[in-house]
């Protein structure tokens, strides 16, 4: 098989594959969130709340830690 | 899975990196032997014409010119036979330019002399009464790199193989004799040119930018 | 929390990139304005000898415009959200604090140096990658130290979820990275051959394939320098200044994938009808037409994040400038991909319409996002509000009318000179010289050497404004939540 044909083959199939996984991603967004599993539109906020002292949309456990050691 | 890509930043950037890869290997990888192939009879460029084409390079004429004749039949009337791909297997870089301001000039040296060029870049009005192009006096007095466009023939010979010094082919031997080769080059031009500077010059030894263009643009075809 | 309480975030490195986002922004629009003007009156290209000719200036423009102005304004903004979004304060690191720092004087140093050389017309000769190796060398250390800010400040933060412009800013330092190292790859000729300049060298690709390679780079460095950290501002700036949540932010995530998928395909649509393989072309086609969807989600999406309060387009004039930046970003998305169909190509190639295309998106999208971007941080970063309102209006309307005037010149002139070179008469030969498709274009030409004309002043205006607003504007006792004050 020269390199033509598997260009061609790897060009095919990989492309379907990103259009499932982009396909596979619109159905996660909206289905996770319809079950409440999770809320995307939330995380529009994290730049409207953005204060260094205003509570973040999710911790990050790493620097939650940090703060109580800071508040000892 | 796809929720943890989104928290994890290098993996996220992985993700990234794959996507916009993708298209690049597919496209350009495959294709690389098979486009540096050259046409047949095809010569590397003395090394008089590679001084020619730095110039070409360090004025930046691709800014308004184009190396690239399309298949259409307004654009082989006017400029000659279509450009094939083999035609640049020496190029490096390509000097196909985007924009034409000026007229395509990768058939150039078919249809225009030493003598024209030499009165166009010194005042382009005196031949095209309604040229826009700036004139190129410096070219006239600026002395031309002889030695790097040397060391980049050398360059691409070891590098890239490129086929220098083969039987019926462009001869590049020594420094001392691609010195001479060059100065004989020159000669040849300025003997159809009137500039008594650039004469000069050259019988003195040393070789203006603009004979070099010349050369570079004549080797055009 | 006390020790939090008096920790602010550290707006230093991204005022530094302000002011030099200023700095280039003149320098790069006199220049552009000159040789707008040397191509109408081609006597002007003798003010400076060897150096003021258009073909030397030309890409001393563009590349102090893309890479001068434009990353010192995704710089600028980078540093100014990155810390927001994640809610860490670069103080809290003096390694990130050394880093930014490091980062801003290395580039301010190395783009100045650049811009020397090319003047000296030491270059390789590929557009917008015209470097030669020593600052390609310079540029690659200072977008590793960019990265090690983004990954850094990331890697210390509070907020765990990356907010969607940082999607892009990181989308923006890898695809540039990866591009430019293909790009530049050269062969420095003095090593091998121990003679000759120490700064010449011959690219590793010859003839089509290094097409290929520059024009995958040409197409990429406007779709990750232009488009991709300049949507990463817009879905940070126009929500905090509207007050106004994105209006959905799973569309911005699926548009993001599917502009990172779809852009890279794109490139080779400026070799149609060269001597790159077939399919390839078509292939450049294809995608460049499939890049309206995800270019318009984005877009739609800013717009529509306005519903309800298009009020505000009326009594904030940087409302105006992104709602008019973002209409720019569809019309440029729109237009490119119509260009990029190879009958449209075969007559728009080569001719001013392509000139026009970049400036509509640049001159419309990029700059007014950048220059809304930086007066929205200014009150934030010098605690003064913004200096004058009026000022701003008036710049705006300037600047829009100069888009105006320079996108429809050139698509006239752009295809006044495709159909000429083109024209045969009953006997199937050529109609036209080339040099009258030149003389034809004057009037043209001369409109877009008015329209660079009014747009450098409304860019002065905004450096007025802008300066006006660090030395002198009234202080501000606390930061604006939302919408930036003007008087």
């Amino acid at each position: 098989m020269d390199i033509r044909n598997i260009q061609g083959y790897a060009s095919f199939f990989m492309t379907i594959f990103l259009v499932i996984v982009l396909y596979g991603y619109i159905i996660h967004l909206y289905r996770s969130e319809k079950r409440g599993e999770r809320d995307y539109e939330k995380y529009g906020n994290i730049a409207l709340d953005d204060e260094i002292d205003s509570k973040p949309i999710e911790e990050n456990p790493k620097a939650m830690s940090e703060n109580e050691e800071q508040n000892k | 899975m796809f929720h943890w890509l989104e928290k994890n930043p290098f993996f996220f950037a992985v993700g990234v990196f794959i996507v916009i890869a993708f298209a690049g290997l597919i496209e350009i990888l495959p294709n690389f032997a098979e486009a540096s192939r050259p046409v047949v009879g095809l010569k590397p460029r003395t090394v008089l014409e590679l001084a020619g084409k730095n110039i070409y390079m360090k004025d930046q004429c691709i800014a308004c010119h184009s190396q690239l004749i399309r298949p259409f039949k307004s654009e082989t009337d006017r400029y000659g036979q279509v450009s094939l791909s083999g035609e640049y297997a020496y190029d490096r870089p390509f000097l196909w330019g985007s924009k034409r301001t000026g007229p395509d000039l990768h058939r150039v040296g078919n249809y225009r002399t030493t003598d024209w060029h030499e009165n166009h870049m010194w005042d382009p009005t005196s031949v095209v009464p309604q040229s826009i192009m700036p004139a190129y006096k410096h070219m006239f007095t600026n002395i031309a790199d002889i030695e790097t466009a040397y060391a980049e023939a050398v360059t691409v010979k070891k590098v890239f193989n490129t086929p220098y010094d083969q039987p019926n082919g462009t001869k590049l031997g020594t420094w001392e004799e691609a010195q001479k080769a060059a100065l004989e080059e020159a000669k040849k031009i300025t003997a159809d040119m009137k500039n008594k500077d650039v004469k000069d010059a050259v019988a003195n030894g040393q070789i203006p930018e603009i004979v070099a263009m010349i050369a570079y643009l004549n080797a055009l075809k | 929390m006390q020790s939090n309480a008096a920790l602010e975030y550290d707006y230093s490195v991204a005022k530094l990139f302000t002011y030099t986002a200023i700095l280039f922004g003149i320098l790069g629009m006199t220049i552009g304005t000159l040789i707008a003007s040397q191509m109408a009156f081609p006597e002007l290209n003798y003010l400076f000898g060897e150096y003021g000719t258009f073909s030397r200036l030309r890409p001393v423009h563009t590349t102090v415009v893309v890479y001068g102005f434009t990353l010192s304004g995704v710089w600028a903004t980078f540093y100014y959200l990155g810390q927001r979004v994640l809610k860490v304060s670069m103080a809290e690191s003096k390694f990130l604090m050394f880093i930014g720092k490091l980062h801003f004087w290395l580039y301010f140093v190395g783009a100045l140096v650049a811009t020397i050389s090319l003047l000296m017309g030491i270059t390789q000769a590929k557009e917008y990658a015209q470097y030669e190796w020593p600052i390609d060398i310079v540029i690659v250390i200072i977008w590793v130290l960019w990265g090690i800010s983004i990954f850094g400040i990331i890697g210390i933060r509070r907020e765990k979820s990356l907010y969607i412009s940082l999607w892009y800013y990181i989308a923006c330092f890898l695809g540039v990275a990866m591009l430019y190292l293909f790009n530049n790859m050269a062969v420095p000729t003095y090593f091998v051959s121990g003679m000759g300049s120490i700064l010449h060298s011959v690219s590793m690709y010859s003839g089509t394939n290094d097409a290929l390679v520059q024009w995958w780079w040409g197409h990429n460095a406007v779709a990750f320098v232009f488009t991709v950290p300049i949507v990463a501002m817009i879905y940070y700036f126009l929500p905090k200044e509207s007050g106004q949540a994105i209006y959905s932010y799973k569309l911005s995530l699926l548009s993001f994938w599917g502009l990172m998928f779809v852009y890279l395909w794109a490139g080779s649509h400026h070799l149609l009808y060269s001597t790159v393989p077939d399919w390839m072309q078509t292939m450049g086609s294809i995608f460049s037409v499939v890049l309206i969807l995800p270019s318009w989600g984005s877009a739609i999406n800013m717009l529509l994040t306005m519903k309800g309060e298009w009020n505000q387009l009326t009594e904030n004039p940087l409302i105006k400038f992104m709602v008019l930046a973002s209409t720019f970003y569809m019309l440029s998305t729109l237009e490119g991909p119509i260009q990029a169909i190879k009958s449209v190509n075969a007559i728009a190639h080569f001719t001013d319409w392509i000139p026009g295309h970049v400036h509509d998106g640049v001159l419309g999208w990029v700059v007014f996002m950048v220059m809304a971007g930086l007066f929205h941080m200014a009150p934030r970063m010098f605690k003064r509000e913004i200096y004058s309102k009026k000022l701003l209006e008036a710049q705006f309307w300037l600047q829009t009318t100069a888009v105006v005037l320079y996108f429809t010149s050139m698509w006239i002139a752009g295809i006044t000179q495709g159909m000429m070179w083109r024209a045969v008469d009953e006997y199937g030969n050529l109609m036209y010289s080339f040099i009258d498709t030149v003389a034809v274009l004057h009037p043209y030409y001369a409109i877009r050497a008015l329209s660079g004309v009014l747009y450098l002043v409304g860019f002065l205006m905004f450096a007025y404004n802008m300066i006006k607003t660090m030395s002198s504007s009234r202080e501000l006792t606390e930061e604006p939540q939302f919408r930036s004050p003007m008087a």
